[in-house]
Formats: structure tokens, C-alpha cells, sequence
């Protein structure tokens, strides 16, 4: 289809009305998520330091992870996760449970995905001030090289906001996607170096944090957070991964999105 | 620039708002949601067969073909299912044409649904920042009409007050204080102002008619036979998915009367008692028959099939 619009509507225009949307919606949902709960945002932090909690005794006292100051360990690598994890869930389901929306009103639809992905991410930087506490208590200070957790958080962010681009798009048209994301999100988090290190893992096994584009990036996290040391080189190639899947999510966007309307 | 058109007549290039050119839409019938992956997998057969039933499909627009001058008012009227809507949502690029293609020169403003998007949680002030994002507005063009779109929805008290607590009228009215302060050079209606008391809709009219005199393109799809005969410069009859006459509103919308009149014993009576008056002046007459030829037809249907 031919869209010969006229050249007013302006791309700079739309571009500021499309960033302010997205601004609005994350901002809006994440007041109406926290409104008229006693403790607000603290909800936030709970659920990575319960599962924190629970983990340190289960495996840094039970079975005993081998891993010094386990407690932080943990954190640094859960905090990413649930970032990550909370993203693509509320992602998967934006469109489908935006299909009125989608039918009546012609806006830049990105946003729907994006927002969830951006509200989760304030979410993680509102917790970062907790991690770092926690880290300097437990002996990690800020160290010169924290410099490099923009560019992990940068890496991440892309990756993402490209499989949330994914999943949401498709997940229209192949509603089952939704439920095997869940589904695989479980696997991903054991098979991804957060409650271990890459180190521990058998050789055999070595694959795993090869196809893992969240391996490097989890280690890097610790590299630079918990040890004050260069990120691994690994990062490089999520690096590339994420220009991969924030492609591969635009164009599947933008491949299906004119049939958003009538497939929801 | 409201000159009123014959209906053949082509329009200049440069003074077109839409050009439509032998545009389709397709929906896929029964099965067109997608199944699920448990169905496929425990009941082949039972999916192979709704598969197959899903290729058949219908042709919801067939072959349309038309130019909206600048400043019209083109109005398409016809009954329940004939295309109406559909047409509107591939104007507004709501939905992707099948096939033939559509041109637009100029702002779009599509106006669906009043309250698209409103979030009941939040505030009166929030929804409406976030509804005129929705529709294209930036937050600052927003901000100026804010006290303007407040005083038209006489929302002033309440404006801060989470939407959940608002009445069914003052939802709809909000939602229309926005859309009357879009600004658009061409504007989609459906059949939203049917909605609300007869004095709000008799605002809405007016403020429509005031976009017209500033020059505004409108493309309304309605069953109100009494407002499109009253406002529009241009009215397209569909049936069944095509055009099936364009011209001026008093013809056209007595050319739609007259062929429901010959589809139904019914409504034939109807026209012969005199009733077409009523049935020009409301809509919800016009509805009755719509119905009572819908089942009629149904009826037909069914024995046919026996």
C-alpha cells in the first residue's frame, strides 16, 4: 500500500510525539502498579532479594556453591535477571492485550512493547542504589572500572528490547508463544550463569554459554560490580548479538504490524 | 473549498484528500483465529478440516474506488455488514487493503471509538495527556488545549479524579472534548456519534459542521440516514462490499430506501404507508428493518440449505 502522505507531518514530529507516548505510558503504568500500596516500589526490590535469600541457604549453605561472598554473588547477577525476565514477560502479551487499542487508534504501536521493557528498566535503576549498598557493604566499594556497567547496560538494554520486539509481534499471530516464553524464560535462568559462575560449568557443557547471549553478560556484570576487573571479552559478542535481535525485533515488527488489527 | 461534487467527476491532483484506487479486503471466515498449538497437536483432523474451511474467505471491500476532494463531506451509508466500517478502518490505515491502494495528502484524525486507551486507574488529566499522544499530539500541543478540552467536557471539578469515577456520560464526553481539539485536515467518523443524549449529540454535529466551514475533509460512515442527508456534500451507497451508486445525499440515500424497499415485503409496506419519513428521521427505525431483513434472509438461507 501506497502511503503518499504529504510531506507535513513531519518525522521530527512524530518521532517527539512517539518518545513522549512511550514516556507516558511506562511512567503511568508504573505509578498505577505501586498507587495506593504502603510500600511503593519496594515490592521492586523484594522479589530479587527473597529469591536471593532463599537461594543463599539453599545453595551457599545447603549444598554449598564454593563461590566467595556468596550474598552478593547472587544479587549482582539477580538484579539483571529480574530486569530482564520482567521485560520480556510484560512485553509478550502488550499487543494481544492491547487489541482494542490496536483496532481503534492509529498510533506508533513500538510503544506498547517498549514500555513494558522501559518500566522495567527504571525498575532496575531505582534498585541499583540498594545493590550498590549492599555491595559496598559486603566489601565490593565502587571501583574506577564501574565506568563499563553503562556499556553492560546498554548491551542488555538492546537485547532486550529486540526479543520483547519479537515475541511481542509474534506472539499475535502464534498465541502459544506467550506460554513458551515463560516456559523457556525458567530454563534460561538455570541454564545462565547467575546463581553460578561460567567457570563451574563442565566442558561438555561449554555450548550453553556460547549460544547464551545473557552468559557474557552476567558475567560481565560481576566482572565489573563484584571484582572491580575488566568485563570479559564475551561481551563483544553480545554485544553483536544485541544489534542482532533489536534488528531481528524491528523488522518482525514492522513486517507484521499492519496486520496487528485484524489478527487480535 | 466545500464546492460539492458530481459524482464522476474527477479530482484535481492537488485538490484530493484521498484517492482511493480499487482497493480489497479479504477476511479469512470461520477459523481465522489462530489455533492452538494443543488442538493441532490432539486433534488433526478435527484442525485439518477447520484449516481448510479457513481458506475460504469473503471479500469485505470488492474493487472501491474513490476521491475525496478537499473540504468534502462524504458520507457512506448501507446496511449492517455491508463494508462500511471496514472501508473507514483501511482509510485510517488501521487495517492493510488486500489489494489496490490508498493515498492520503494531509493530517488523519480517525475517531472510532470516543475513550480509546482511557485507563480507569488514572486521572481525568493523565488519560487525556496520554489519549492526545495517542492521536498524535505532542505532550506541549496537549497542554495548551488542556484547560479548553477540560471546559468542553465540564469536567472542571473532576479532572483530577481517577476515571473509574466518572459517569458513562462523562467518560464520552471527555473523550470528545479530545478529538474536538485534534486539529485534523482529514477526519475518519464512525458511527461514534450515535452514542450519548440527543443534545450531545447535537454538539457533536456542530462541531463537525464547524470543522467543515474551516476546511476540513470528512469521511463518515453512519446509519443516521437524517444526518448525512443534512450535512453531506457527497453520499456513497455500499452493498455487499462494493459502491454501488455515488451522488448527491438526497438521491443516494432514496436510492438506499427504495432497494431496501425491493429486498423486503416489509419495508415495501412500510414505504407505501409512508413511514420512509420516519425511517429518514431515525435511526433506530432504519435499524428494526435492517434486523427484520437480516432474519429474513437468514431465514432464507437456512431453507435453502434444506
Amino acid at each position: 500500500m501506497a502511503i503518499l502522505a504529504a510531506a507535513q507531518p513531519a518525522h521530527r514530529r512524530s518521532l517527539r510525539n512517539a518518545s513522549e507516548l512511550l514516556v507516558a505510558l511506562t511512567l503511568r503504568d508504573l505509578r498505577l502498579r505501586y498507587q495506593g500500596s504502603l510500600f511503593g516500589w519496594g515490592w521492586t526490590l523484594v522479589r530479587p532479594l527473597a529469591l536471593g535469600v532463599v537461594l543463599y541457604f539453599a545453595l551457599g549453605k545447603v549444598l554449598g556453591a564454593g563461590i566467595e561472598s556468596y550474598p552478593a554473588f547472587l544479587l549482582t547477577g539477580l538484579f539483571p535477571w529480574f530486569w530482564f525476565q520482567g521485560s520480556v514477560q510484560a512485553a509478550a502479551g502488550s499487543f494481544v492485550g492491547n487489541g482494542g487499542l490496536l483496532k481503534k487508534v492509529r498510533f506508533p504501536r513500538a510503544v506498547l512493547p517498549l514500555s513494558a521493557v522501559l518500566g522495567n528498566t527504571l525498575q532496575f535503576v531505582l534498585a541499583l542504589p540498594v545493590l550498590v549498598v549492599f555491595l559496598a557493604v559486603a566489601g565490593h566499594p565502587p571501583a574506577l572500572l564501574w565506568v563499563f556497567a553503562p556499556v553492560i547496560f546498554l548491551v542488555q538494554f538492546l537485547l532486550t528490547a529486540g526479543i520483547a520486539l519479537f515475541v511481542a509481534s509474534v506472539t499475535v499471530f502464534f498465541r502459544d508463544l506467550e506460554h513458551i516464553v515463560e516456559v523457556l524464560l525458567t530454563f534460561v535462568f538455570y541454564g545462565t550463569p547467575i546463581l553460578y559462575s561460567a567457570s563451574l560449568i563442565p566442558p561438555r557443557f561449554d555450548w550453553l554459554v556460547w549460544v547464551n547471549p545473557l552468559a557474557p553478560i552476567m558475567e560481565s556484570w560481576r566482572d565489573v560490580l563484584l571484582y572491580g576487573r575488566w568485563p570479559e571479552p564475551g561481551l563483544g559478542v553480545a554485544a553483536v548479538a544485541a544489534l542482532v535481535a533489536i534488528a531481528l525485533g524491528w523488522v518482525t515488527f514492522r513486517k507484521l504490524e499492519d496486520d496487528f488489527a485484524d489478527a487480535v | 473549498m466545500t464546492s460539492p461534487m458530481r459524482s464522476e467527476a474527477p479530482v484535481a491532483a492537488e485538490d484530493a484528500a484521498l484517492r482511493v484506487v480499487e482497493v480489497s479486503k479479504r477476511y479469512r471466515l470461520a477459523g481465522h483465529a489462530p489455533q492452538e498449538l494443543k488442538t493441532v497437536l490432539l486433534h488433526p483432523r478435527a484442525s485439518w478440516r477447520a484449516w481448510r474451511q479457513a481458506r475460504s474467505s469473503f471479500w469485505a471491500v470488492r474493487n472501491v474506488s474513490f476521491e475525496v476532494a478537499r473540504g468534502e463531506f462524504f458520507s457512506i451509508i448501507g446496511a449492517n455488514g455491508s463494508g462500511k466500517s471496514t472501508l473507514l478502518r483501511l482509510l485510517a490505515g488501521l487495517s492493510r487493503p488486500t489489494s489496490g491502494r490508498i493515498e492520503r495528502y494531509g493530517r488523519i484524525s480517525t475517531l472510532l471509538e470516543l475513550g480509546s486507551g482511557f485507563h480507569p486507574q488514572a486521572t481525568g488529566r493523565e488519560n487525556v495527556i496520554i489519549n492526545g499522544l495517542l492521536w498524535g499530539m505532542t505532550r506541549r500541543e496537549i497542554e495548551a488545549r488542556l484547560p479548553d478540552i477540560v471546559a468542553f467536557a465540564g469536567l472542571q471539578e473532576f479532572i483530577d479524579q481517577p476515571m473509574r469515577t466518572y459517569s458513562s456520560g462523562m467518560y464520552v464526553r471527555l473523550g470528545f472534548a479530545i478529538a474536538a481539539f485534534l486539529d485534523p485536515e482529514i477526519l475518519l467518523v464512525d458511527e461514534v456519534l450515535a452514542v450519548g443524549d440527543a443534545k450531545f449529540q447535537e454538539k457533536c454535529y456542530d462541531h463537525i459542521e464547524s470543522l467543515r466551514r474551516r476546511g476540513v475533509t470528512i469521511v463518515m460512515v453512519s446509519h443516521d440516514l437524517a444526518a448525512v442527508e443534512r450535512f453531506s456534500t457527497r453520499v456513497a451507497l455500499m452493498e455487499r462490499g462494493q459502491f454501488v451508486a455515488v451522488g448527491q445525499p438526497h438521491d443516494i440515500v432514496g436510492l438506499h430506501l427504495e432497494r431496501l424497499a425491493a429486498t423486503s415485503p416489509e419495508i415495501r409496506r412500510a414505504l407505501e404507508e409512508g413511514i420512509v419519513k420516519r425511517i429518514r428521521e431515525s435511526p433506530e427505525a432504519l435499524r428494526e428493518f435492517e434486523q427484520k431483513l437480516a432474519e429474513k434472509r437468514a431465514a432464507e438461507a437456512e431453507a435453502r440449505k434444506e
